[in-house]
């Protein structure tokens, strides 16, 4: 059983609150065991969940704690159009096999006579469903007709179009009798009613009546003996039944047609926001686009405010506010407990809110950005009572569907764009382990040497070979302290990249304190900073952006002679701020300069200045910056040296007062 | 006040011995510790001026040293610790530390901290009697009562966020404000927007401060740890 369940293997099993739906969730369980699938279970929970009896409720609750115990992973989705959402799901979700009990299949919708696996095949062409056969009656199929005369209820401004249309078949008719039109012309009139009555209502309850209506006021109004129920002939009752039959037909079939246009309608309605979604989520970079996106679909879609939290670590960040273009004049202030529930959404993966089982008494509706038990956010949709309709309900679900999928392949991608540099970085760090063991050991040997040699010849060393041997000491311990500052900046590459501490920082305070650090022998050189924007904020890691500053000057300091002129500068360029380190000493020839910043180059002063510089301080440089999103640059310097400019990407900041 | 006296925190012998030497040197008087306890014992018999504390000690973490101390007194601590992280030096700076050194340092840093830590000491003492009304620093005055602050006896135009950074430095003088502690000081909270927004109203508060040329620096930036007014004489 511990065994990681094969990816390519998903089943998703139906959960409902049939008393056979045990055995349905069983049979998957064993199933996804026999498949090494993972199992998600399912539950589609109508939007009128409230008018659910008690029975049905826990028997629910009990078949969800059984698809758990089972190993499942348990999504609900608010939503009426359960064979379109179940599809949506396994789509995204990648399922390969449903699995259904029969009495989900008895389940019909009241506009069509396809039973529900039907339609979820049709839906999910791709997916293998898996019946369960059940034995046992099905409770609820009481309920169930309940909830179909729902809307069948017939309203007082349909009844009256009913009459008013077959009164007027009713007076042409009688006009036609004046005019010595033939019956068969009437009995026309009165299916064109009924045609009529069918097109113009809601329900096939309309055109039933109208249809029985007609033939009753056929006979009475029209066959004689007139204003009465009774026929002298006997042939008139073929032409009742006849006349019945077709009215009824016709009144079906106008009905059925209307509802497949509607249908038809929605569906490409739906097809096209999912569509546009789907384009749109592909098109995005990363996380916080990705999101902005669905709330704007959103918005398109309902014309509600909407709230994002976005996920941040292992919780949730602070709300996202999105303002539909609706002006929010009559809009009641918000209750306060609204972090709390998008933070049990967030834990619970389940929706919750307006008319929901959890937090029914909220203003808003929440719902989980989830998929495969990841939760990428929480998606608030503020109603202020008035609830969403079941279609567009559907049409949210897939549309937060859609965005937990562009999540998960941002996700995915970024994970492969790590583990790639992890290993980049690998080596890297064994190669500077290699390099640094061989060069650390000089300046201790000079160090201790220098160091031994004063404590057993102290007296016989004059004062001037004394000061040398000290200072000798002093500048290897400040080689090494360089370099230990330079190895804790490359130790902060972790994971595969660089572990940035940003805060905004004024970039003339940066720099002044990195001078404060460069090399001693700066007294030697003339140093001099110019700053243009006294207050160009940058984000940035301090320690890190003063590190660069710091191996820059120092790069200078020991690649110029003594008296050489070096000049900071730092200014903004549009959307950049940019630092220069210039320096007049001999430059850096061109074919040198394309390899500066690798790692471990020494450039050609190594005969010089045999053991200085690991080659690494620049190439550091590097990966700061870039880490930073800016860029590093080396080009001459006029008339004589070179020029290195950082650049960095600057951020408008808010101040608040 | 004769020279003031140092306890000296430290279990590495070298790094000890190189500090006790310094203080030597510049005619300061000082005790040593090796452990926590013991620093905790030193410092409340001899009731040292100024405590020099390492954070790594062999019984207990310097953190908890400065905790205890701050239990019952005020006296200045300055941490010297070879922990780097800016995380730590603001451990160190919210428990009560007022400066931090980070090890290798240097011997000139290290007597210009405690020159502005014993500075600071003798104005603590020299202006307990007109606490409350008038500042003075350099050609700086706050004048908490009118609500307003004089340079060079000129009133300086500052926002209200700009004056109430300016007053909690000055009340802070010598000490190392971290980001944190100052942005619950003016806006009740610490958000990164808040940090944001203390950049700015720093960064234009000491141009106001601190313009023209040679003026001396009053406000100290700590990259990445907070600010520090200083006493400038």
């Amino acid at each position: 059983m511990n065994r990681t369940p094969d990816v390519s293997e998903h089943i998703l099993v139906c959960v409902s609150p049939s008393p056979s739906n045990p055995k349905v969730i069983r049979a998957a369980a064993r199933m996804a065991e026999a498949f090494h699938a993972s199992l998600t279970a399912i539950y589609i929970r109508p939007t009128n969940y409230d008018a659910m009896s008690v029975n049905d409720r826990a028997r629910l609750q009990g078949n969800i704690r059984l698809a758990e115990q089972n190993g499942a992973a348990v999504t609900t989705i608010v939503g009426d159009d359960v064979p379109a959402q179940v599809a949506e799901y396994a789509h995204i979700s990648g399922t390969t096999k449903i699995v259904l009990g029969r009495s989900g299949m008895r389940r019909r919708h009241f506009w069509s006579r396809m039973p529900l696996t039907e339609q979820i095949i049709l839906n999910a062409p791709d997916v293998d469903v898996y019946i369960i056969p059940d034995s046992a009656a099905d409770l609820r199929d009481q309920k169930e007709r309940s909830h179909l005369t729902d809307h069948i209820r017939p309203t007082l401004k349909e009844s009256a179009a009913t009459v008013l249309i077959l009164a007027a078949a009713a007076g042409i008719g009688l006009a036609f009798t004046r005019f010595g039109f033939s019956e068969a012309n009437i009995i026309t009139v009165f299916i064109l009613g009924v045609l009529i009555v069918s097109v113009m209502t809601e329900s096939p309850l309309y055109s039933a009546a109208g249809s029985l209506a007609g033939v009753l006021l056929f006979n009475w109004l029209f066959i004689e003996p007139r204003f009465s129920f009774h026929t002298y002939e006997t042939e008139y009752a073929v032409t009742f039944a006849i006349m019945l039959v077709s009215s009824l037909i016709t009144g079906t079939l106008a009905n059925r047609l209307k509802l497949n246009a509607r249908l038809a309608a929605r569906e490409a309605f739906r097809t096209k926001v999912l569509l546009d979604t789907n384009q749109l989520l592909q098109k995005a970079e990363n996380a916080e686009t990705a999101l902005q996106i669905t709330a704007h679909q959103i918005i398109t879609l309902l014309d509600r405010d909407v709230n994002i939290y976005p996920r941040a670590g292992s919780a949730l960040d602070t709300a996202a506010v999105f303002d539909s273009p609706r002006p929010a004049g009559d809009a009641s202030p918000a209750d306060g407990n609204e972090r709390e529930i998008a933070e049990w959404v967030f834990s619970n993966q389940q929706a919750a809110g307006f008319r929901m089982e959890a937090f029914p008494e909220a203003k808003e509706q929440y719902h989980a950005i989830c998929l495969n038990g990841y939760c990428y956010g929480v998606v608030a949709i503020r109603l202020d009572k008035v609830p969403l309709e079941p279609f567009e309900n559907s049409i949210l679900i897939s549309i937060l569907g859609e965005c937990a999928l562009a999540l998960e392949n941002l996700r995915n991608m970024e994970e492969k764009e790590q583990a790639a540099l992890m290993v980049r970085n690998e080596q890297l760090r064994s190669n500077l382990l290699r390099s640094i063991s061989h060069d650390i050991r000089t300046p201790l040997t000079s160090i201790s040497g220098n160091a031994s040699n004063l404590l057993s010849h102290y007296a016989q060393l004059d004062d001037e070979t004394r000061r040398q041997i000290f200072s000798d000491i002093y500048e290897d311990s400040e080689w090494l302290i360089d370099l230990v500052e330079n190895l804790l900046s490359i130790s902060r590459i972790e994971n595969g990249q660089m572990d940035l501490h940003l805060s905004l920082e004024v970039m003339n305070d940066v720099i002044d304190e990195a001078l404060k650090h460069v090399d001693r022998n700066a007294a030697r050189h003339h140093i001099t900073v110019q700053n243009d924007d006294d207050l160009l904020l940058v984000n940035m890691d301090a320690r890190l952006i003063m590190q660069v500053l710091i191996n820059l000057v120092n790069n200078a300091i020991k690649n110029t002679p003594a008296g050489s002129e070096i000049l900071i500068r730092s200014g903004r360029e549009e959307n950049e701020a940019l630092v220069s380190v210039c320096d007049n000493g001999p430059g850096i020839p061109d074919p040198v300069k394309s390899h500066v910043f690798e790692m471990f180059y020494t450039g050609q002063n190594k005969v010089a200045d045999g053991r200085r510089g690991l080659g690494l301080g620049l190439a550091l440089c590097r990966s700061i910056v870039e880490a930073h999103g800016g860029r590093i640059s080396l080009s001459d310097n006029e008339p004589s040296g070179c020029r290195f400019v950082v650049s960095l990407p600057v951020k408008e900041v808010q101040v608040n007062e | 006040m004769n020279n003031p006296v140092v306890l000296v925190v430290e279990d590495d012998v070298h790094v000890r011995s190189l500090m006790i030497t310094t203080l030597k040197t510049h005619d300061y008087r000082f005790l040593t510790a090796v452990n926590g306890a013991e620093a905790v014992m030193m410092a409340s018999s001899h009731n040292p001026d100024v405590v020099f504390l390492d954070l790594g000690l062999p019984d207990m973490d310097g953190i908890e040293v400065i905790r205890q101390i701050r239990g019952w007194s005020n006296m200045p601590i300055i941490v010297i610790s070879a922990r780097s992280d800016d995380a730590d030096k603001i451990e160190a700076l919210d428990t009560g530390a007022d400066d931090y050194l980070t090890k290798p340092f240097s011997v000139e840093e290290l007597l210009a901290r405690l020159r502005v830590t014993v500075r600071r000491l003798k104005t603590m003492g020299a202006g307990a009697d007109d606490a409350g009304s008038v500042y003075t620093n350099g050609r700086l005055t706050i004048d908490y009562a009118a609500g307003c602050a004089f340079l060079d006896g000129e009133e300086l135009k500052l926002t209200p966020i700009e004056y109430r950074l300016l007053c909690l430095l000055a009340k802070n003088t010598g000490k190392v404000l971290t980001h944190t502690y100052i942005t619950r000081n003016i806006w009740g909270r610490s958000w990164d927007k808040d940090v944001a927004s203390l950049r700015v109203f720093m960064a234009t508060l000491r141009k106001k401060l601190e313009s023209g040329p040679g003026a001396p620096t009053y406000i100290q930036t700590h990259i990445g740890i907070g600010y520090r007014m200083l006493k400038v004489d």
